[in-house]
């Protein structure tokens, strides 16, 4: 209940901070929010799902070619619906997520590091292929990816001011936010924890460790899909560095100075971090990475819960979803 | 008729033979216990019943169905449920939502509420199940199995660390869902004093198949069994 009161505070924050910061802010902070959603995704499979997934950005990136390719008309030129585009980005990452995970989690399953470097390798494998394949672009991407269009009664708005722009993804992202909150506080919830802490004992008891590994990977895939096309209608642009190693790595460092196993932490853990590398790569140039680090490590070793998940949980009573 | 029916089944990990042509007929409703010294096939066995590993030959027939080689999600859907040596309970949730989770089906809290009481933890429902004391923990294991609601229940060493009273207290619940579940049960244990207050048939297991099945005192009194026991027979008394 106190979680779900603080996470609302914070988003009547955001909701709030248009006018305060101002127009550049605005802008940066609606992309912050997008990299905030694939935060929540991480933490959903890594934190509560128990799948470290060192490639999260391939599901992004996937989502992000999907939604370039629908509202460019590349695929049917008469229909380019942004609504269509961001629920085919969705599934389209779904469904390559369910392909991979009924690869990697069937039979014995691999786990942990093995896994780690498996979805590494296959990011950098998706973004090598995306950087040579040449209908889609190649090494520039997809050019000139237009901005969200709203329709609704027949009426249709186009997104390109930063204000509207921040308002339609703010919404987006507690909708989600809220709505994935809601499924870990149900029993599906208590089934990941009892999946991720002891496997043999949840399917002596009946249930498939499959399908609830796959159902989690496979979802997370969506969320982190739906970001991926929600990021290209703000940049304009899908280039294969929406896919690969880069963003994984910092999405990785996102959710684990924040918190991997609270989604409000890992989200805001994405928007202070992104927010203080632009603030602090101002000022300490090229030297704002090793500051990176140092939190980094900070958060590993002696905050492995996160920097920010320990204060906030204080703030909940210790409860732990 | 036999409800679980075990027929020569085998099983050899690289070259020992944990489980050498073993056969067993259970009946339905009855209450079997099996001892065995350490490392004579006891745990690899259910495993075999539960589909964690698959036996090399030979085969496990559940209320007539043949089970063998089933992945453990299916079996364990079928109706089997199983204790594990090592007590197996969901550490990070509380002691009531072990129990949400184990009754897959349907979440009835009177259900719930009421194996709470019988495994003496109604007032630590709250309580994160990693913090509870060891004997509490094989208790708390058994309710997952109420709440599972099997027809058959393996028990792999149910009293293991537990004070006598506990153990006691463990031989009076096995009696009581026995009896008010019907429930049918396979119990592994050591602890003689526990096999003599279960008062059920006995089975011996050694190097893999079974030496000897009779009433815990001609268990007790046979020349064989003494033979196997000899020199082990104080520590597996207290085990
Ligand atoms: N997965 C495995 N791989 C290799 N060897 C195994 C495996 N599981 C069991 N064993 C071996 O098989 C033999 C039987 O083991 P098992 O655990 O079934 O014995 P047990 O009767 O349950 O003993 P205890 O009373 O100590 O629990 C032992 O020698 C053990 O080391
Ligand atoms: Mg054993």
């Amino acid at each position: 209940m106190r979680n779900s009161l603080i996470a609302l505070l914070i988003f009547a924050a955001l909701a709030a901070a248009p006018p305060v910061i101002g127009g550049y802010w605005t802008g940066q902070l609606t992309g912050y929010l997008v990299y905030g959603l694939l935060a929540i995704s991480l933490s959903l499979v890594w934190g509560y799902g128990g799948i470290l997934c060192f490639g999260q950005a391939m599901f992004f990136g996937i989502g992000g070619y999907i939604m370039a390719v629908i509202t460019k008309g590349m695929v049917l030129p008469d229909i380019t619906s942004s609504y269509l585009g961001l629920i085919a980005a969705m599934a389209g990452a779904a469904l390559f997520a369910l392909a991979l995970g009924y690869f990697l989690f069937a039979g014995r399953g691999i786990s942990g590091a093995y896994l780690a470097i498996i979805t590494l390798a296959i990011a950098l494998v998706l973004e090598r292929l995306m950087n040579n394949w040449y209908g889609l672009g190649g090494y520039n991407g997809l050019l000139n990816v237009p901005p969200i269009k709203l329709t609704f009664f027949g009426a249709s708005f186009e997104l390109w001011d930063r204000v509207p722009t921040f308002y339609a993804i703010l919404i987006v992202v507690a909708v989600i936010f809220f709505g994935t909150t809601a499924l870990l506080n149900s029993a599906y919830g208590l089934r990941l924890t009892a999946c991720r802490t002891h496997p043999d004992r949840l399917a002596s008891l009946g249930y498939s460790v499959l399908n609830i590994r796959l159902s989690v990977f496979s979802l997370s895939a969506a969320i982190a899909g739906l970001a991926g096309a929600l990021f290209v209608t703000l940049d304009g642009f899908a280039s294969p560095t929406l896919i690969g190693f880069t963003l994984s790595t910092e999405a990785l460092i996102w959710v684990a100075i924040g918190g991997k196993e609270m989604l409000l932490a890992a989200f805001l853990g994405a928007i202070l971090t992104r927010t203080a590398e632009s603030w602090l790569s101002e000022i300490f140039g090229d030297y704002w990475i090793l500051i990176l680090g140092i939190a980094f490590m900070i958060s590993v070793v002696l905050l492995p819960k996160g920097l920010l998940a320990t204060p906030l949980e204080k703030l909940t009573e210790g409860k732990r979803r | 008729m036999s409800f679980l029916e075990l027929k020569s089944l085998t099983k050899n990990f690289g070259g020992l033979c944990a489980v050498d042509g073993f056969s067993l007929d259970i009946a339905k409703g009855s209450v079997n216990a099996l001892v065995g010294p350490n490392g004579c096939g006891k745990s690899t066995l259910f495993n075999l019943i539960t589909g964690t590993i698959r036996p090399d030959s030979g085969e496990v027939l559940f209320a007539g169905v043949n089970i063998t080689g089933r992945p453990p999600h299916e079996i364990a859907r079928l109706g089997i449920g199983r204790k594990f040596q090592v007590p197996a309970i969901f550490d990070e949730l509380t002691v009531r939502e072990n129990l949400i989770v184990a009754s897959r089906k349907q979440n009835d809290r009177t259900a719930q509420a009421d194996i709470l009481a019988q495994i003496h933890l109604e007032d630590q429902a709250d309580t994160l199940a990693g913090e509870l004391a060891h004997g509490q923990k094989q208790w708390l294991e058994i309710g997952l199995l109420l709440a599972q609601a099997p027809a058959l229940i393996l028990l792999d060493e149910p009293t293991a660390g537990m004070t006598a009273p506990e153990t006691r207290a463990t031989a009076e619940l096995i009696h009581r869902i026995n009896r008010d579940r019907g429930l049918t049960v396979l119990v592994i244990e050591h602890d003689m004093g526990f096999i003599e207050h279960l008062a059920c048939p006995v089975h011996v297991m050694s190097k893999g198949k079974i030496l000897k099945s009779g009433n815990f005192s001609e268990i007790r009194n046979d020349a064989d069994v003494k033979a196997l026991y000899f020199g082990t027979a104080e520590e597996t008394v207290d085990a």
